[in-house]
């Protein structure tokens, strides 16, 4: 069993490498330090929070203050015990709406890519099918027929925003194996397989990462906006949820939509900058070739 | 060029086709009575039940009943709104103008705005410029669409009372002419520049990056060891070169921007067709919910040939190997 070890060991280094170019771009550092603190504070939420989530104990819609610091809602509760435990469905609904979406939409994609002629045809019919409708319209339209339970609701995002990964994986397979070296890899008969995974896709690989960070980031959005129209599932809270509660007193009490709105901002601000990240970290001469122009 | 043009149209003719096969496929999968999920959450009297049942040949064949819904959409029938007591078609032909006017005015000034600022990002001499405009575009990027609206109605409704916070023109006006344009408008503002914010960030994204890989491209050198001027090579090289991949984008976009509306409006209560559908999905108006869809396809769809064709147009080698084949 040494050779694992030994694999083990050079697989750290380069993903401590990884993360070295990561934090030397201009934002990827600061995203991916903003995805690991929201994701912590949701997850150990019980540590951060100073009570449940469904505490109503607190006198109702109290501005903020110490003992409150994001103030209280209209039922009672600590706004920000509600907002750390909301974080969890929300950013749940994210990766796993991203996960699903990158499943479907990756497979469809590489096969009409690489295949091109009728595989193609059809594959990207179907795509363009789904991908006519807005997301929101997607998902409304299945909340509307299927109602909107938590995991009903993680599907119908990912049916909404599976066509742009579709769409991003199937650019990439075109422009790839056109180059050079697929070219090359074709002419010394490699197989099918070993172009596919060894030639095109670690070269898809940073433009595919981008795509599923920001479809989680779109997942959020779209929660958030289902949310906001009160048609998230009512059992589990939500930022959405949050926003919905509070544009009924956005005279009264702002703290009600201003907070939970600037948790959606700073999550989907993660996920993006995370994205812009890695773009930059694969791209390093766009940055360098701007200055150039002027000599 | 007319062939390609030809083709795009049947495929979009077909594209809408499979959009409604598929809505009325999906409209198959909703549990209990049709007609009662057909008409709402509202009493069905047994006339109604029989000429709905009769109308929509229920007791026919699957393929039987999914031809008679073909026909009927294509005859712009799409039902009946039992919350509206008025016929699908005659709502949407009401609201979707005003829709357009929202998403069409956004849209337009976002593209513009956003492509400006993504050139301008990208070819900046000065790091400090590029970084300011990334940061807006990202943060810009990350806001919830209702949230901005919100927001700006906070600070220019409810804080400074400038504007007018909902709606799309006040209950009685006694303004005629200019100045009930310039009333109407006040009330546009803020759904307008909401759209325009969003959609700039959306676009410049795109743009900066485009304009970015368009400079690492060896005609650029070749420009640039020509003597070509700064101001030569982005507009003449890197500019035309960069919104071919951000057009693409934009065709697509634009059902983002549809989308959006359903958000915007409601924060708004703005009556287009974007509240319509929200409206609908609350008091379970099936019928008016299937019409916004198909509404909604058909523009998107009609958008992307737009797309389709100012690529080709833009695009000599897509123009040309269409000219041959």
């Amino acid at each position: 069993m040494s050779v694992p070890q030994s694999l083990s060991r050079s697989r750290t280094s380069a993903s401590r490498d990884l993360l070295r170019r990561l934090f030397r771009t201009r934002f990827g550092g600061v995203g991916l330090i903003i995805l690991v603190v929201v994701s912590a504070l949701s997850a150990f939420a019980p540590w951060f929070a100073s009570s449940g989530p469904m505490d109503l104990g607190s006198p109702a819609l109290q501005p903020p203050s110490w003992q409150h610091p994001l103030g209280t809602d209209s039922l009672g509760r600590d706004v920000r015990s509600v907002l750390l435990y909301a974080g969890r469905s929300s950013l749940t609904i994210g990766f796993c709406a991203a996960a699903m979406a990158f499943l479907i939409g990756g497979t469809i994609g590489a096969l009409a890519g690489y295949f091109r002629g009728a595989v193609a045809a059809v594959l990207l019919r179907v795509t363009d099918l789904f991908h006519t409708l807005p997301a929101i319209i997607i998902v409304l339209f299945s909340v509307s027929l299927m109602g909107s339970s938590f995991w009903l609701q993680v599907a119908a995002v990912a049916l909404a925003i599976w066509p742009i990964e579709a769409r991003i994986v199937y650019g990439q397979f075109i422009t790839l194996t056109e180059r050079e070296f697929v070219l090359a890899a074709r002419a010394a008969g490699l197989s099918t397989f070993h172009i596919i995974f060894r030639e095109i896709l670690p070269n898809a690989l940073p433009t595919v990462i981008v795509q599923v960070s920001l479809d989680a980031s779109t997942a959020i959005l779209i929660e958030a906006g289902l949310g906001f129209l009160g048609l998230s599932d009512p059992t589990v809270p939500s930022w959405g949820e949050m926003l919905n509660r509070g544009q009924e007193f956005l005279e009264l009490a702002w703290w009600m939509s201003v907070f939970p709105g600037m948790a959606i901002c700073i999550a989907v601000l993660g996920f993006n900058l995370f994205a812009d990240g890695v773009t930059e970290m694969f791209n390093p001469r766009a940055s360098a070739v701007a200055p150039k122009l002027d000599s | 060029m007319l062939r390609h043009v030809a083709g795009h149209m049947a495929q979009a003719v077909l594209l809408l086709l499979s959009v409604v096969v598929l809505i009325f496929c999906l409209l198959q999968l909703i549990p209990g009575d049709p007609i009662q999920a057909m008409v709402g959450d509202m009493p069905v009297p047994p006339a109604l039940r029989a000429s709905l049942e009769q109308r929509f040949q229920l007791n026919e064949p699957f393929l039987q009943r999914l031809y008679g819904y073909l026909v009927n959409v294509l005859h712009g029938d799409l039902g009946y709104s039992m919350n509206y007591r008025r016929p699908v078609f005659d709502i949407l032909a009401e609201r979707f103008p005003r829709t357009l006017l929202l998403a069409g005015v956004g849209y337009t000034f976002g593209i513009l705005i956003g492509i400006a600022i993504g050139i301008q990002s990208a070819v900046t001499p000065h790091r400090s410029v590029d970084r300011a405009w990334s940061s807006l575009v990202l943060i810009g990027y990350a806001m919830p669409t209702f949230w901005v609206g919100q927001l700006l109605v906070i600070v220019f409704s409810i804080h400074l009372g400038w504007l007018p916070t909902q709606g799309m023109g006040p209950m009685v006006s006694r303004a005629s002419g200019i100045d009930w344009l310039l009333e109407r408008a006040t009330y546009l503002v803020l759904p307008v520049a909401t759209y325009t914010i969003l959609e700039t960030t959306r676009v410049a994204r795109f743009m900066r990056a485009s304009v970015l890989e368009t400079l690492e491209q060896g005609y650029i050198v070749t420009a640039r060891q020509k003597g070509l001027s700064r101001r030569e090579i982005i507009m003449g090289h890197v500019v035309r070169n960069s919104i071919l991949p951000v057009i693409t984008v934009m065709g697509y976009s634009f059902g983002t921007a549809m989308g959006g509306a359903v958000l915007l409006e409601t924060v708004f209560s703005y009556p287009g067709v974007g509240s319509l559908m929200v409206e609908s999905v609350r008091a379970r108006d099936t019928q008016v919910i299937v019409g916004v869809v198909i509404l909604i396809a058909c523009s998107v769809v009609v958008m992307n040939i737009v797309v389709d064709l100012l690529y080709a147009w833009l695009d000599p080698r897509i123009r040309v190997s269409s000219a041959q084949s």
